[in-house]
């Protein structure tokens, strides 16, 4: 049961990592469409979910959890995602978001953190989310598919409490959405990653894109 | 499935074996309070009064949708513009400073990795209630800025950030006689409240007030008289 327990842990929105800061091009894309109904941000959560998160953030956090205890086998995937992550707002947020979730972990003593955490201040890896989940996540003693069935959900939710407080959907019709994306969740969780990073979301690009050039903004991206 | 607390699988070798980082070297402080009671005006005032105290510092704000405060300030000539740093709050600022100060944390161990030999950073919230208060993970001690012209009451509604700040701050006592504001009662009223913790009254245009603060962060986190 402690597995389930730590996955839950570090899914649950209490656990300080900076993620509500960032709305991953949702913002953006609502000023794109003026809006953005619930039906609508269901069909943008889950292409998130099956073009980015499956096949991008997941392997990074795979790569990453199954190579914790070798700080370069992770930096050379942490160089990967950035090199495969075309958006510069998406770049930044998915660092800022990873020195985040580094410094809630370091101050716990998480095995790892402190380590990954060094390494990224020293410059010699960006430190991007899915990579420091995979480190931080292994060091507090999670397991695999706990691990992917936690980035995966936090990328549900994260979605859902952005679209709250943009005022695009009430925040209970938001939970129903989240609802009906957890199979899609446990489908792409069970599926083989590919073998390299790929990501295919070019209207949430363009949308973070043109957001970063905004002036007023509630969220970083 | 029997794991206990203290059985962390050690999975990550040879670095991992280093300790927690200690917890951070410059000392943090924070500053809070009302939209628009005077925290950027008060940062800005009080810059010059601790360099002159020889402290080294840095600031991060939290702004609510822009980065006007850091624009501000990094404007302002009174600090090397790249001591500045903005995290944006997510539209959410008590959040950043209270419930998840991991952004602020990040960036107040970036300003001190950029600057070795920084004592101070000093975070200034976005504009917020009466109920925001600073986490102490994210500062050591920290401000409360409330202002006359948001109304003499204030002390007596007794918010968490009237009550529990290190330092509560009545500031624009300039605009008292203005907005029909008797200073000596409100300040009264905000010593009765606050159990014998200290209040200063300022005007941080004309910079009165300014040096008591200065003295107060001196004396309580970079441990100078
Ligand atoms: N008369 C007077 N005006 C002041 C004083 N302090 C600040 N102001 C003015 O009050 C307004 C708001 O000041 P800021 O320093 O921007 O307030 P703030 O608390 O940083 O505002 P937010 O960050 O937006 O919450 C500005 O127009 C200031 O010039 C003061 O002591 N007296
Ligand atoms: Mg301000």
């Amino acid at each position: 049961m402690i597995g389930d327990l730590l996955a839950i842990w570090q899914a649950d929105t209490a656990f300080p990592s900076g993620a509500f800061a960032f709305s991953n091009g949702l913002e953006g894309l609502a000023a794109l469409e003026r809006g953005l109904p619930a039906d609508r941000l269901e069909v943008v959560i889950e292409g998130a979910l099956r073009r980015r998160w499956a096949t991008a953030d997941r392997v990074a956090l795979l790569g990453a959890y199954a190579r914790a205890g070798d700080m370069d086998a992770v930096a050379v995937i942490d160089r990967e995602v950035e090199a495969t992550t075309l958006c510069e707002a998406f770049r930044t947020g998915s660092r800022r978001n990873g020195a985040g979730l580094l410094a809630a972990h370091a101050r716990i003593g998480t095995p790892g953190a402190a380590a990954l955490q060094a390494l990224v201040r020293s410059g010699d890896t960006p430190g991007h989310l899915a990579v420091a989940q995979g480190v931080v996540w292994r060091g507090a003693g999670l397991e695999r598919d706990g691990a992917v069935l936690a980035s995966g959900y936090i990328v549900a939710s994260g979605f859902a409490t952005a679209a709250v407080r943009l005022g695009l959907v009430g925040a209970v019709a938001a939970q129903a959405v989240v609802r009906r994306l957890l199979p899609v969740v446990a489908e792409l969780a069970a599926t083989d990653p590919p073998e390299r990073i790929e990501s295919f979301a070019p209207l949430l690009d363009i949308a973070a894109a043109r957001h970063a050039r905004g002036e007023l903004r509630l969220f970083s991206n | 499935m029997t794991q206990s607390r203290h059985d962390w699988p050690s999975l990550v070798a040879s670095r991992s074996d280093a300790p927690a980082p200690p917890r951070a070297s410059a000392a943090r402080i924070g500053v809070g309070g009302p939209v628009g009671s005077g925290k950027t005006a008060l940062i800005e005032a009080l810059i010059p009064a601790l360099h002159r105290r020889g402290v080294d510092l840095a600031v991060v704000t939290n702004d609510l949708v822009t980065k006007e405060d850091a624009e501000r300030l990094r404007r302002s000539g009174l600090i090397a513009p790249e001591r500045v740093l903005a995290v944006e709050a997510g539209a959410c600022p008590h959040t950043v400073i209270r419930e998840d100060p991991t952004l602020n944390m990040a960036a107040g161990d970036d300003l001190e990795a950029a600057f070795p030999g920084l004592e101070l950073v000093i975070f200034e919230s976005g504009g917020d209630n009466l109920a925001s208060t600073f986490s102490l993970d994210l500062v050591d001690w920290w401000i409360f800025v409330i202002d006359v012209a948001g109304g003499d009451d204030i002390p007596r509604k007794k918010g968490p950030g009237v009550l529990k700040s290190d330092l509560l701050v009545v500031n624009k006592t300039d605009l008292a006689p203005h907005v029909g504001v008797d200073l000596p009662r409100m300040l009264a009223e905000a010593d009765a409240v606050r159990g014998g913790r200290p209040v200063v009254a300022t005007n941080a245009r004309s910079g009165a007030g300014v040096e008591d603060v200065a003295d107060a962060i001196a004396h309580a986190v970079l441990f100078r008289e």
